[in-house]
């Protein structure tokens, strides 16, 4: 039973660091605050579902063809709705806190924008679901390819930061875009990548639980929930320490309701939540910064 | 003989002619139904499956010409909703603005029972009867009888006392019970566990599990390791689908396996396949009971307006109620204390088979438990309306 555990334990962290990540890059170099990000995970499922049904498209190509759509909304929503206030000094100071206006707006367009165009009817399909046994640990194929794909963009991000030149431009934006500016580095450039790529990340995670989990056109909350939670305990904008805290969320959910019980999931998982605020700030794995 | 008309009076004619002619298009006019729904929030997943019934129910009747009013007299129907976000204040507010402001004909049910029961006293306030649909709790007993009924046969009570005789009747002997913290599940759980002691069926789990739950590993695991013969999961859509897939991960074994809710749900089907097949569920309507005559033509005209099946719990118990409205109305008009009266008193003929109230409650159709069988929804308990036997789970 324990590796069984293990396992769930690894598959859960996997996904909430795979959602944390696409929300972190987009606060870390735009400071916004994305509440429409389970949306994209919506879009993603959604976009899975459709293109299994009506075109016989696989999921494993939907993982592509839903980056490519994602990303495209990304650089739509930057275009239109952030571009004008982030070049404005004026602007962009507001924009962190009327972020989240402008992103719970998205987010009602999206949830009721696809329950006009779709329904809010529950959707499901049959995919990878054949199980697989080894090392005394029983998982379905779609399980598999979820801790497949997101191991590959996690640690795929992870090493794009450390050893690419532009993963350096979005860590010096994301600690210091004043300064990044100062010594080359395209902001306005990395900043548009970066909404993209989030939500080409989202929109990747999506795909992922259309799976194995109901598809409807409010299934994304519990995932920007969960998100901000991952990614507070990390440290906000801090890539690596979030794609840990997810791995952290994953096994103190997993463990401790073995060690307890189902109901004292909530408790748990914001009880550490609440915990890290308090004693922790900066993230677990943050460093204090003290204001001079 | 030669009539005068002076010119004060061919004015005044003349100014009240509209106003004449639209009252005398109003009592031919469309029939107006009022009803909120929750198309956004928590909730809103549930609505198209209540809508979809009421808009069937629609469409035929004004294809029959409109709703028989009494006296032979027909008007065509047309509903008046608004959205009340899952939010049962917002259902209270919208329902007295249906009443008073809109004064709507006739009113159809919200969704859940929360609203139901929020709503029952502005009805009983304005002495407007309105037939429920979508409520299921031991608390409707509690509400004062008078303008609203409930034909739901899931009553916990009767749930949990029918479940475990049907477990004991099909040798059970041990079983693992998980139930989400939510009402109704909650209920169901505080009778089924006395009614499994009686039935001496052994309990060898029982957890709670909270509606936001993403893995069920533990509870299944541990439940495995007694091997029993039934998993009972109280749950409700999110989690009878986690339920299912990790069931299959982990090799469920036991041959009696019951989901609260969901599984009626066309997508459940559709994401389990034949890992679906012989799982047991809550619910007291098939298209294959011959006895109710009404059941297979509503199967298939939902079918054909919308590919895909009725929810067999949602749209059955929504397009009875507005049977019961039509029938109710057929017989007693608009007149709002004549028509609680006949809802009150008469039976009336459904696609679920006849229907009678008693107080608040629907006391003919029995509580029963439904199976999906080679893809369809079969009756496997009570025996008197069952239209299959009980199969086993034998995989996923």
């Amino acid at each position: 039973m324990f590796q069984q555990l293990l396992f769930a334990a690894v598959v859960s962290g996997a996904l909430y660091a795979l959602v944390a990540l696409g929300l972190n890059l987009v606060y870390g170099s735009l400071r916004l605050l994305n509440i429409a990000h389970g949306d994209l995970v919506m879009i993603g499922a959604y976009t899975a579902f459709w293109s299994f049904t009506l075109l016989g498209i696989s999921p494993v190509v939907s993982l592509a063809t839903t980056t490519v759509l994602c990303a495209a909304f990304g650089f739509l929503v930057y275009v239109v709705l952030l571009k004008r206030q982030l070049g404005s000094p004026a602007l962009a100071q507001r924009l962190e806190a009327n972020s989240l206006i402008i992103f719970y707006g998205l987010s009602v367009i999206l949830q009721n924008g696809a329950s006009l165009a779709f329904s809010a009817t529950s959707r499901g399909y049959q995919f990878l679901d054949g199980v697989h046994s080894f090392a005394g640990v029983s998982a379905t194929g779609s399980m598999l390819l979820l801790l497949g794909v997101a191991a590959a963009i996690t640690l795929g991000a992870l090493a794009f930061l450390r050893f690419h030149v532009a993963g350096w431009s979005l860590l010096a934006v994301i600690e210091r875009k004043d300064a990044a500016a100062v010594v080359g580095v395209n902001v306005e450039r990395v900043q548009m990548i970066s909404i993209c790529a989030g939500f080409a990340i989202a929109g990747v995670a999506g795909v992922l639980v259309s799976m194995t989990q109901q598809i409807t056109p409010f299934m994304g909350f519990p995932f920007t929930i969960a998100a901000f939670v991952v990614v507070i305990m990390g440290g906000l904008g801090n890539i690596a320490a979030g794609i840990a805290a997810g791995f952290v969320l994953g096994f103190v959910e997993t463990f401790g309701v073995a060690l307890t019980s189902a109901t004292y999931r909530s408790i748990l998982i914001y009880g550490i939540f609440v915990g890290v605020l308090l004693l922790r700030p900066q993230g677990l794995f943050g460093k204090a910064v003290q204001a001079r | 003989m030669t009539f005068t008309i002076s010119r004060r009076t061919f004015l005044a004619a003349a100014a009240l002619a509209p106003v004449t002619t639209r009252l005398a298009m109003a009592a031919d006019g469309p029939l107006r139904i009022g009803y909120s729904m929750c198309l956004t929030g928590l909730f809103a997943q549930a609505a198209p499956s209540q809508v979809n019934a009421y808009e069937l129910w629609k469409d035929q009747v004004n294809a029959a010409g409109g709703l028989d009013i009494g006296g032979g007299q027909r008007r065509p129907v047309e509903f008046v909703s608004y959205d009340d976000q899952s939010n049962p204040a917002n259902a209270v507010r919208i329902y007295e603005k249906l009443i008073t402001q809109d004064k709507v004909d006739l009113l159809a049910a919200p969704w859940s029972t929360p609203i139901h029961l929020a709503i029952a006293p502005v009805l009983a306030k304005h002495k407007f009867p309105m037939v429920g649909n979508t409520a299921a709790s031991v608390k409707l007993r509690e509400v004062k009888p008078g303008y609203i009924w409930f034909p739901t046969a899931v009553i916990p009570d009767k749930v949990g006392e029918e479940l475990a005789a049907f477990m004991a009747k099909e040798n059970v002997k041990t079983a693992a019970v998980f139930a989400n913290v939510l009402p109704l599940a909650q209920e169901i759980k505080t009778y089924l566990l006395p009614a499994l002691e009686r039935h001496g069926i052994k309990l060898v789990a029982n957890e709670d599990f909270p509606p936001d739950i993403k893995d069920m590993t533990t509870l299944i695991s541990g439940a495995n390791q007694s091997n029993p013969d039934a998993f009972i999961v109280l749950s409700y859509p999110s989690d009878t689908f986690l339920f299912a897939t990790q069931a299959k991960q982990l090799n469920v074994k036991a041959p009696f396996v019951l989901s609260l809710i969901g599984p009626t749900i066309q997508a459940y089907q559709q994401a389990f396949g034949t890992g679906a097949n012989n799982i047991v569920t809550v619910g007291h309507w098939s298209p294959n009971q011959s006895k109710w005559p009404k059941a297979k033509p509503f199967f298939d005209a939902y079918l054909a307006k919308y590919k895909e099946a009725p929810d067999a719990l949602d749209s059955v118990l929504s397009f009875m109620s507005m049977e019961i409205l039509e029938q109710a109305v057929a017989t007693a008009g608009l007149d709002k204390e004549k028509l609680r009266e006949t809802i009150a008193s008469a039976t009336f003929d459904t696609i679920n088979g006849p229907v009678k109230f008693d107080g608040v409650q629907n006391t003919t159709t029995p509580t029963s438990f439904l199976q999906i069988q080679d893809g369809s929804l079969e009756l496997v308990w009570p025996d008197q309306i069952k239209t299959k036997d009980f199969r086993p789970k034998t995989g996923w």
